[in-house]
């Protein structure tokens, strides 16, 4: 601890900063405009010093967290000297700290008098960011170029000064522009409540006992993680995940992960990863670092405050070249689910020997499907994105998987929204939505259920889909001798036509109407041998129906 | 006659009378959790006592009793309900085990799911389908229905929720449903949800109906018994419950509507805060409630409470309008403990009332707020609830030592520490209640209740930069006076989407008119036959938004052949006010259309004034702690005089509070002995 603070007074400034980012987060869900922010939440807001390190975030999407810092180092480093106050950047590029394309972030700096001392900063994932296909998935890219315009660090803002020739020129590039000006004055917004109270704080507590404070809190965490890791085992730890293909023709593409575990140390080698490939299942560098530190967080204590100091203890190796760290140009935009997913994976499945009551089985991996077509109601254009038929959660020593609960890397932090509100909005029929029996893996602790969706479309000309995802092939996996999760199945069923399974990577799928969509989701992983389940537990399951009597 | 207010709280049952010439009388009884109607008799016969009267002849001269009550709340918080089962659409029985997908507490991947209100093997699906636009797809399949309530009938359960998809549209199929449980299940109790929320969003209006049919067996049979032995006793006017919107409903409504009434403890505080800022002419508050374990938090703006309906209670969703009360995990009992990095921490765990603090000697030995105010000398060790239990200081001191050796630092830094950080907690809970809704706190007076709120506020409204604080002289009074002066509230809501260019409006003027009513019609059952004020209002937003902004359509003129047009400029006008900024090109949708119809009762008499006399001078001094020790005078609160002024330190002590007036801090007592307080300065 920094003798300079007491230790109350580091306690009220870590408790502020939490508060700050919560704010922030809370303006944002009540301003934004499009369904994928004020529905689905998919942002998060957080605090930078000028260096990079993060000080503070909200708990919202985790794979977003630990790459914004390489993003808040490249504006710093790219505009050193000409920040000043009223300034707004922008960054998107997934090369320079971006997650991927879509994940827009706003970072406004924070001036104690005329020294600039910290970054107030909100990323969003936009519904579109212009690119060959609508809502920025795009299957068949085998280069970032066709997945949508690219931000390099960007001034927005000069002062309080918005460059219009700048802005316009942004908007003019993605689909929906009036949805993206609202998104984007929230995330602004959202990043200037965080900077109006961080001067409060700075104002109230002095510009030194802040500072000291802060690397405090830092310190602090640091310290709480080491002292969980020096509880494990030292040794070498290896564990592997696998995706099933690129879509362009590459499978079973692994993810090697080596822990090197000592004293309080975490070595995390992926560099015998699979060689990067042609389809947007490539990782970008910060997008890898988030994964890695992501599967950290979920191995310590989850009231740890997720900053640079909790994350010190981890050293990541990467190789360029690899699917953990392509070469610039690469299509990256399916990485914040796949490969993160597997990166997440691999890292617990190699720990779990070394801590394996903090260890949890596979989540499920992500399926989605976007449909757009004519509304024969209104016969106006519309886009769906399939947001139903959840994966289920993994298994763990707190017992089983939560059925329903997603992926790993929101793991529960993406909401679905209403089926009755969907109907009435699309030509689109939920004929059946339910958990699917017989899809969690087997274990001491069962692997929650996924979902089983039929959907129904009901246009009057054909409607043209996409997919993005992976885990047809590979469920989510097993821990401890529990059984993977079963992977997802999807399938189409056309009137006069057999029934053709969908992959995971396809653009251009033509429905006919009235064409039916089954989509069956994948089960979590289950933790620990099943054959210490209990003869109550298993009752239990197939009372509840999560496990058929075929299915024991 | 008189008028009853009755709260019943977790420890104490409060009663208060007033008669037509604004006479007083108060009691109060031990409560008793395990049948409350108990406690209330014996309120009522003390009450009598004190008016020097017998109860019957009380009772018989009683025009109206209004109630608040716990016992849907405590059965959802300890999970104590009816064994439901629920009958849903076939092939969408899973919509509250999935819960839109979302889990909270997002790092915690080592968590076991939540358990199940209605477990999956009393979900039962129904063959049936309703369309959107309100087609029947599939007729309702009697051998279906037939099976699934088989099935109810050998599990037994005691109360069955029915909610099909897009009966927001459309409810027969639910009533027809209704009917053959009825017949097949007599007496067990039935919640649709076309009655309970006929609003479209069918994860909302599932948990609503599920959580109404828990909690409704139970607030029945209370009720019930409560009403039998009020009319046993003599009574023949009409019991009011109070309801979470703040509102009251008739006993044969509340029973019904059990999911309404899962505030209705809270709202009594609401309430009463609504009829403090009458009382003291300023309509913008922040009522601040802090007990042993929470402390509940809600905003009255221009006299009237916040009412949200997006609120989850004890993890179930209750998607009813309902006050905006938020509870922080942070009270007199919290508990302080220091992490492996040294940082501290208070709450959200709390010692409770067994074994309670430290100081309280009954076998604590963490410390807890209670005991850091102890030490800090803002509590009298020897004057705590009246005198009536001592406190034991040196308890205090072992339990807050052993926090200072964990951070390293003095017995005092300590205390003072768990201080600050709880007023921490407190100042965000305010932050985040306020913020969220688009206000600016600062402007707004805190009003302090609960027995420790008033050390900790002065120091909060610092925090904030609020300049005022008030004191009322007794809360319990202030609760069940607020109780007596709520007004019967019956709210009707209708799902009417459309956009408002477009929408047909004789149509939607028919709807509000539809709806008006029914809620006079409600009044009417009532007996109510005062006068009736009538607010429109509509859920609006923008077209692709799925957040909904409640607009008050008060000044709208329903008659007009723009209507609609008026109701998009009004959604605008509040968009604006919430958000910074409207969007004047684009279609305002419109969601759910709702009506209160409120039955307006007569304005309470004046709280009486405090006698006048001299100023009252310190009952003593003591030694307290603001980061040094100070020796400050001690006031009796019961004996000051109207209008006296006091400049902080100072402490002033009741039974049941404790002030703390910081230094900077001018203290006057209005003429009704409530305490008005101006922050001073940081």
């Amino acid at each position: 601890m920094n003798p300079a603070v007491d230790p109350i007074t580091v306690s009220v400034i870590q408790h502020r900063l939490r508060a700050i980012v919560e704010e922030m987060g809370e303006a944002m869900l009540r301003t934004s405009y499009s369904q994928i922010l004020n529905s689905s939440r998919d942002f998060s807001t957080a605090l930078c010093d000028p260096d990079g390190r993060l000080i503070a975030q909200a708990e919202h999407v985790p794979i977003h967290v630990g790459a914004l810092p390489f993003a808040a180092r490249s504006v710093h480093e790219f505009f050193k000297g000409r920040i000043r106050p009223g300034d707004v950047y922008l960054l998107n590029d997934p090369y320079r700290g971006g997650n991927h394309l879509p994940d827009l972030t706003a970072f406004v700096p924070v001036f104690d008098g005329d020294r600039f001392v910290f970054w107030a900063i909100n990323r969003s994932h936009q519904s579109d960011i212009g690119g060959a296909t609508h809502g920025a998935y795009n299957a068949s890219a085998t280069e970032i170029y066709q997945e949508g315009i690219r931000i390099p660090p960007l001034m927005l803002y000069d002062q309080g000064q918005r460059r219009e020739d700048v802005y316009e020129m942004i908007v003019l590039n993605v689909r929906h522009p009036r949805d993206f000006r609202g998104d984007l004055a929230a995330m602004i917004g959202s990043a200037r409540i965080g900077e109006r109270r961080l001067a409060q704080l700075l104002g109230e507590f002095g510009s030194a006992t802040t500072h000291a404070a802060v690397a405090a809190v830092l310190d602090g965490a640091e310290r709480q993680v080491r002292a969980i890791i020096a509880g494990w085992k030292d040794g070498v730890y290896e564990g592997e995940a696998f995706l099933d293909d690129d879509g362009h023709g590459a499978q079973d593409i692994h993810i090697r992960a080596r822990v090197t575990k000592q004293g309080s140390d975490l070595e995390v080698d992926l560099t015998d990863s699979h060689p990067q490939v042609k389809g947007f299942i490539n990782s970008s560098y910060a997008n890898t670092y988030s994964a890695a530190v992501v599967a950290l967080a979920y191995l310590i204590d989850p009231h740890i405050p997720k900053n640079d100091g909790a994350f010190r203890p981890v050293k990541l190796k990467l190789k360029e070249g690899t699917i953990v760290w392509p070469r610039p140009g690469a299509p990256v935009t399916l990485c914040t689910n796949h490969c993160a997913q597997e990166i997440i994976e691999a890292i617990i499945r190699a720990l779990a020997p070394a801590c394996p009551d903090r260890a949890m089985a596979g989540w499920g991996r992500r399926f989605r499907i976007a449909v757009q077509g004519i509304d024969p109601r209104s016969e106006k254009p519309f886009i769906w994105h399939l947001f139903q038929a959840r994966p289920g959660g993994g298994g763990s020593s707190a017992g089983d998987g939560w059925p329903g609960a997603g992926e790993w890397q929101a793991a529960g932090g993406i909401k679905f929204g209403s089926i009755e509100v969907q109907e009435v909005r699309f030509p689109l029929h939920f004929r059946c939505h339910e958990f699917r029996t017989d899809s969690g893996g087997d274990g001491r602790y069962r692997g929650g259920p996924g979902g089983e969706l039929e959907l129904v479309i009901e246009t009057t000309e054909p409607a043209v889909a996409n997919t993005a995802g992976d885990g047809v092939k590979y469920g989510a996996c097993g821990l401890l001798g529990g059984a993977d999760g079963k992977p997802h199945r999807y399938w189409l069923q056309s009137s006069g036509r057999p029934d053709r399974a969908l992959k995971t990577k396809e653009t251009g799928i033509v429905l006919r109407p009235g064409d039916v969509v089954h989509a069956h989701s994948g089960g979590g992983g289950g933790w620990g041998e099943p054959r210490e389940r209990t003869a109550e537990e298993r009752a239990r399951d197939m009372a509840l129906g999560f496990v058929s009597p075929e299915g024991r | 006659m008189f008028r009853i207010g009755i709260d019943v709280g977790g420890t104490f049952t409060d009663l208060v009378s007033v008669d037509a010439q604004g006479r007083v009388a108060l009691a109060k009884a031990a409560s008793t959790p395990a049948d409350q109607s108990l406690g209330v008799m014996d309120g009522l016969d003390r009450l009598a006592e004190t008016l020097g009267i017998d109860r019957a002849t009380m009772l018989a001269r009683t025009e109206r009793i209004v109630h608040g009550t716990t016992v849907a709340t405590n059965a959802l918080l300890e999970h104590k309900g009816a064994k439901v089962g629920l009958l849903t659409t076939e092939g969408h029985r899973d919509i509250i085990e999935m819960r839109e997908g979302l889990k909270d507490d997002r790092y915690n991947l080592r968590q076991p799911p939540p358990t199940q209100l209605v477990p999956r093997e009393r979900r039962l699906g129904v063959r049936e389908r309703i369309r959107p636009d309100g087609r029947v797809e599939i007729a309702l399949d009697r051998d279906s229905l037939d099976a699934a309530i088989a099935v109810l009938k050998s599990q037994r359960v005691e109360a069955v929720a029915i909610c099909y998809l897009h009966s927001w549209r459309d409810g027969t199929h639910e009533r027809m449903t209704s009917e053959a449980v009825r017949a097949a299940m007599p007496g067990v109790y039935i919640a649709l949800s076309a009655e309970v929320l006929p609003q479209i969003k069918e994860y909302d209006r599932l948990c609503t109906t599920v959580v109404n049919a828990y909690v409704g067996p139970a607030l029945e049979r209370y009720l019930n018994r409560l009403e039998t032995r009020l009319r046993e006793a003599g009574l023949r006017a009409p019991v009011l419950i109070i309801q979470s919107h703040g509102g009251v409903a008739t006993i044969a409504e509340a029973a019904r509507l059990a999911a309404g009434g899962v505030l209705s403890g809270p709202a009594g505080g609401v309430a009463g805060s609504q009829y403090a800022a009458r009382l003291l002419g300023h309509g913008d508050l922040i009522p601040f409630d802090m007990g042993g374990t929470s402390t509940d938090i809600s905003l009255v703006v221009g006299g009237e409470a916040a009412i949200a309906s997006d609120r989850r209670i004890a993890g179930q969703r209750v998607a009813l309008q309902s006050l905006d009360i938020a509870s922080i995990g942070a009270g007199g009992g919290s508990i302080a403990r220091v992490d492996h990095s040294g940082v501290l921490h208070v709450g959200p765990e709390s010692a409770g009332a067994q074994p309670g603090p430290a100081c309280y000697g009954n076998g604590g030995t963490e410390a807890t707020v209670t005991d850091a105010n102890l030490v800090l000398g803002f509590l009298n060790p020897d004057n705590f609830l009246g005198g009536r239990s001592r406190l034991d200081r040196r308890a205090a001191e072992a339990a807050v030592d052993r926090i200072a050796d964990k951070l390293g630092v003095e017995r005092m830094a300590a205390a003072e520490g768990i201080y600050r950080v709880i007023n921490t907690h407190m100042t965000e809970g305010i932050r985040l209640v306020s913020v969220r809704r688009g206000v600016d706190p600062r402007r707004f007076a805190i009003l302090s209740f609960g027995g420790a709120a008033a050390l900790h506020v002065t120091n909060v409204a610092r925090q904030l930069e609020l300049k005022r604080v008030i004191v009322p002289r007794l809360s319990a009074v202030l609760s069940a006076w607020g109780m007596l002066a709520c007004n019967l509230r019956c709210e009707v809501a209708r799902t009417h989407i459309g956009d408002a260019s477009r929408l047909d409006a004789e149509a939607v003027r028919a709807a509000f008119r539809e709806m008006e009513a029914e809620g006079r019609q409600r009044l009417a059952a009532a007996s109510f036959s005062g006068s009736i004020r009538v607010r429109p209002s509509a859920d609006m937003r923008y077209g692709e938004q799925v957040f909904e902004v409640n607009v008050p359509l008060d000044h709208v003129d329903f008659g007009s052949s723009d209507l609609l047009r008026q109701m998009a400029d009004a959604f605008h006008v509040r968009h604006e006010g919430l958000y910074t900024y409207s969007l004047r090109d684009q279609e305002a949708v419109l969601i759910n259309a709702r009506v209160a119809v409120i039955g307006e009762l007569p304005a309470l008499p004046q709280e009486p004034a405090l006698p006048v006399h001299a100023a009252a001078r310190p009952s003593g001094e003591r030694r307290i702690y603001l980061g040094q020790w100070l020796q400050v005078p001690i006031y009796a609160f019961d004996a000051l005089a109207s209008g006296q002024m006091i400049d902080g330190p100072a402490v002033i002590e009741s039974a049941t509070t404790s002030v703390l007036l910081r230094p900077g801090d001018r203290m006057r007592t209005t003429e009704f002995g409530w305490l008005d307080i101006q922050v001073g300065p940081t």
